[in-house]
């Protein structure tokens, strides 16, 4: 489109007096100089081509110039700059046209001594503005292979207004440099941008090691690595302990890598960790997380996820596995190896694509081992002697760092490829799933319990969860009382409570069996109470249903927790410590002193 | 816990000592329903017993509810202060039929 300001001012008024015949080659090199300076100086690529279009038409003497820029698409020619009476900014012409289409094309110099004379001259120009162009002159704008547009000087000042062949060539030399230095202009500001984005990727792949778990601590059953390809990644896991003690994990590996699979891993590690707060199975969660992602995406891009729901308490495992790596099951006893296949296709390709009865789920018992859980940048992670590590490498870095603690495993199996100051070929993820049922038989864990500073340890006991313990448990619970009193109701209430409570976890939790596990009493006396924590190693129990029976109505059973409620101030299931299937927590007053 | 059944008037008197808990209340269970197959007069000594849980007082009410069912006479005798605490607040002291002494509820039973 022509975008052109008519003048009626003589032509000759706007331009500057033609410089003398003869100009030495230092004035070229100081013109070619203060251009340079200028371009390197610029932040605003036309008003800079403006500028360079102006002293370099004064500089040779004519009356109008124009800068033609080859388009993105380079289809076509834009005037970017005008200088003289005639404005035509914005003139689209087909890149092949006309006499600067030729120099364009042909990657020279170009003099149109008379244009009347030259079948290539259009004149269309002159016949929507009234300015008569006489001579022109057209220099490419070459940098290397690359023509970024032409100049076209028109009319000479002074003389006959023709142009002279060497004014040709002062305008290619000029031309030539100008190129250079606008070449120099685009590069700088695409290193700007280039800076600009390589601080955007740093802000988010930030972000997305936030959205990564904190380190476990480390008697904490599950722990996982994440190390990224380049810096955002397109795997993840995720690590989340309900209330009740079981804990959800996942490792997830976005198909692709870069930013688009790093935006579609933030989405679906966000869908794992808000549906796994209701979701009561891995089944159900990872049909659910399908569904929402394929209900927006696109672009072909899809999810492999292992997903799993663990008991601490009974080391036994619900999975599905959603397309993903096999994981790896390692018995510690018998050091064999069992891999859990694939047995869903991967999320968000279609809906419902489980089959009606949703993602099918595995459930293994760890008996004392470790799930290893990873993604294929592991597998096919290029080891120290150059080949892929495979799954025969991960099995023999499993076994031999199997004696180290979990994170440090985690990081020595990790370091077996990562090789410091190299990058990865693929983002990497391992998770490892601790079974400590092992430890517990051995006796090794002792549940954690705070005491606060105001309060003070009494007593811990550890009986095998049988009936016939019991009375054990009540002459502790009267010792431990007897420390902070000698109010015998008291102290009778308080082993009822207690005696009640383990009676629970023999029945209910470890359901009568005899050799079931452990129940651990932690006596602890805070401020004016005294607290016993009875903890047990069974699976979590659902509370409600263990409830006060209603006691108007007269049978056996369901006694004890009305007892329990009677005798004592707060009694309650607590979120239990890392190892620990259930937590009961018993809180009495001790009684005031009479004197 | 040790257990002893003896007759006297034509009732069965069964004296429990000790804890009656989770590993001891099935006996006791056992032994109670036992006497009332054979018994039409029922009364259980509680003055030995120094503690009884929920299991213990659960075996004292199934044999309370036998005794209903076959119209026999069941009552509880010199109950100590533990299993007194228990029944209580188990609101049970209102249900089962308490003596104060083993003759008493001999003579409440004759």
């Amino acid at each position: 489109m022509v975008k052109a300001k008519l003048s009626t001012s003589p032509a000759a008024s706007a331009v500057a007096a033609a410089p003398p015949k003869g100009q030495g080659i230092r004035d070229h090199l100081g013109l070619i100089a203060e251009m340079t300076r200028e371009f390197s100086a610029a932040n605003d690529y036309k008003t800079v081509a403006h500028s360079a279009l102006e002293r370099i038409t004064k500089y040779v003497g004519a009356e109008a110039a124009s800068l033609f820029l080859v388009s993105d698409e380079g289809d076509a020619l834009v005037c970017t700059a005008c200088y003289g009476p005639v404005d035509i900014t914005g003139l689209n012409i087909p890149a092949t046209t006309g006499v600067v289409g030729r120099s364009v094309t042909s990657r020279e110099g170009v003099m149109v001594r008379d244009v009347s004379q030259d079948a290539d001259f259009g004149g269309v120009v002159d016949a929507k503005t009234g300015f008569t162009t006489r001579s022109l002159l057209v220099a490419p704008l070459s940098v290397g292979r690359e023509c970024l547009g032409a100049i076209e000087i028109i009319n000479r000042i002074g003389g006959d207004g023709l142009f002279e062949e060497e004014d040709l060539v002062l305008l290619e030399t000029l031309a030539r440099a100008a190129a250079l230095a606008m070449n120099n202009f685009r590069l700088t500001q695409q290193i700007v941008q280039q800076e600009r984005n390589r601080h955007e990727l740093e802000l988010a792949a930030e972000i997305q090691r936030d959205l990564l778990p904190q380190p476990s601590s480390r008697d904490f059953p599950i722990h996982g690595i994440n190390i990224p390809a380049r810096s955002v990644s397109g795997d993840f896991f995720d690590i989340m302990t309900l209330p009740d003690g079981r804990i959800w994990f996942n490792v997830g590996d976005v198909s692709g890598k870069g930013m688009n699979a790093a935006l579609l891993m933030a989405k679906t590690s966000s869908l794992f960790r808000c549906l796994a707060k209701s979701a009561e199975d891995p089944g159900q969660l990872l049909n659910a997380i399908n569904n929402e992602l394929c209900e927006t995406n696109s672009h072909g891009m899809f999810v492999t996820m292992l997903g799993g729901l663990f008991h601490p308490g009974s080391g036994s495992l619900r999975l599905t596995n959603a397309g993903h790596e096999p994981p790896l099951h390692f018995d510690l006893r018998t050091e064999r190896f069992t891999a859990i296949p694939a047995d869903a296709p991967p999320l968000g390709i279609a809906p419902g694509i489980a089959g009606p009865d949703g993602f099918p789920v595995t459930e293994i018992d760890l008996e004392g081992g470790s799930l290893y859980v990873f993604t294929d940048g592991l597998t096919e992670a290029t080891t120290f002697g150059g080949g892929m590590l495979g799954i025969d490498g991960v099995r023999a870095l499993i076994r031999e760092h199997a004696e180290e603690s979990p994170d440090l495993r985690l990081k020595s199996i990790a370091g077996a490829v990562k090789l410091p100051g190299q990058s990865l070929r693929d983002d990497l993820t391992l998770l490892v799933v601790e079974d400590m049922a092992l430890s517990r038989t051995q006796n090794l864990i002792s549940p954690d319990t705070n005491v606060a500073m105001d309060e003070e340890r009494v007593l811990r006991i550890r009986v095998p969860g049988r009936a016939d313990r019991l009375k054990l448990v009540r002459n502790a619970t009267e010792q431990a009382a007897r420390f902070y009193t000698t109010n015998e109701s008291w102290i009778f209430d308080l082993k009822m409570a207690v005696d009640e409570a383990c009676q629970n976890v023999v029945r209910h939790a470890y359901g009568g069996r005899d050799d079931a596990g452990d129940i651990v009493v932690d006596f602890i006396r805070q401020n004016d109470a005294m607290t016993a924590h009875i903890m047990d190693f069974a699976d979590p129990v659902d509370p409600t249903k263990i409830k006060p029976r209603d006691l108007s109505e007269v049978r056996p059973g369901g006694l004890g927790v009305h007892l329990i409620k009677s005798v004592t101030d707060e009694a309650n299931f607590e979120p239990p410590p890392p190892g620990v299937g259930n937590l009961f927590k018993l809180t009495k007053r001790l009684p005031t002193k009479v004197n | 816990m040790s257990y002893e059944v003896r007759e006297e008037n034509g009732a069965s008197i069964v004296s429990l000592t000790g804890d009656v808990d989770l590993q001891t209340s099935p006996q006791v269970r056992q032994k109670l329903l036992e006497t009332l197959e054979k018994s039409r007069s029922v009364v259980v000594d509680l003055s030995a017993v120094n503690y009884i849980d929920s299991s213990g007082v659960a075996s004292l009410v199934e044999a309370f509810q036998v005794s209903r069912k076959k119209n026999a006479a069941f009552s509880l005798a010199s109950v100590s202060s533990a299993a007194m605490r228990v029944l209580s607040l188990a609101r049970l002291d209102k249900v089962f039929t308490i003596h104060p002494s083993v003759e008493a509820a001999l003579a409440a039973q004759a």
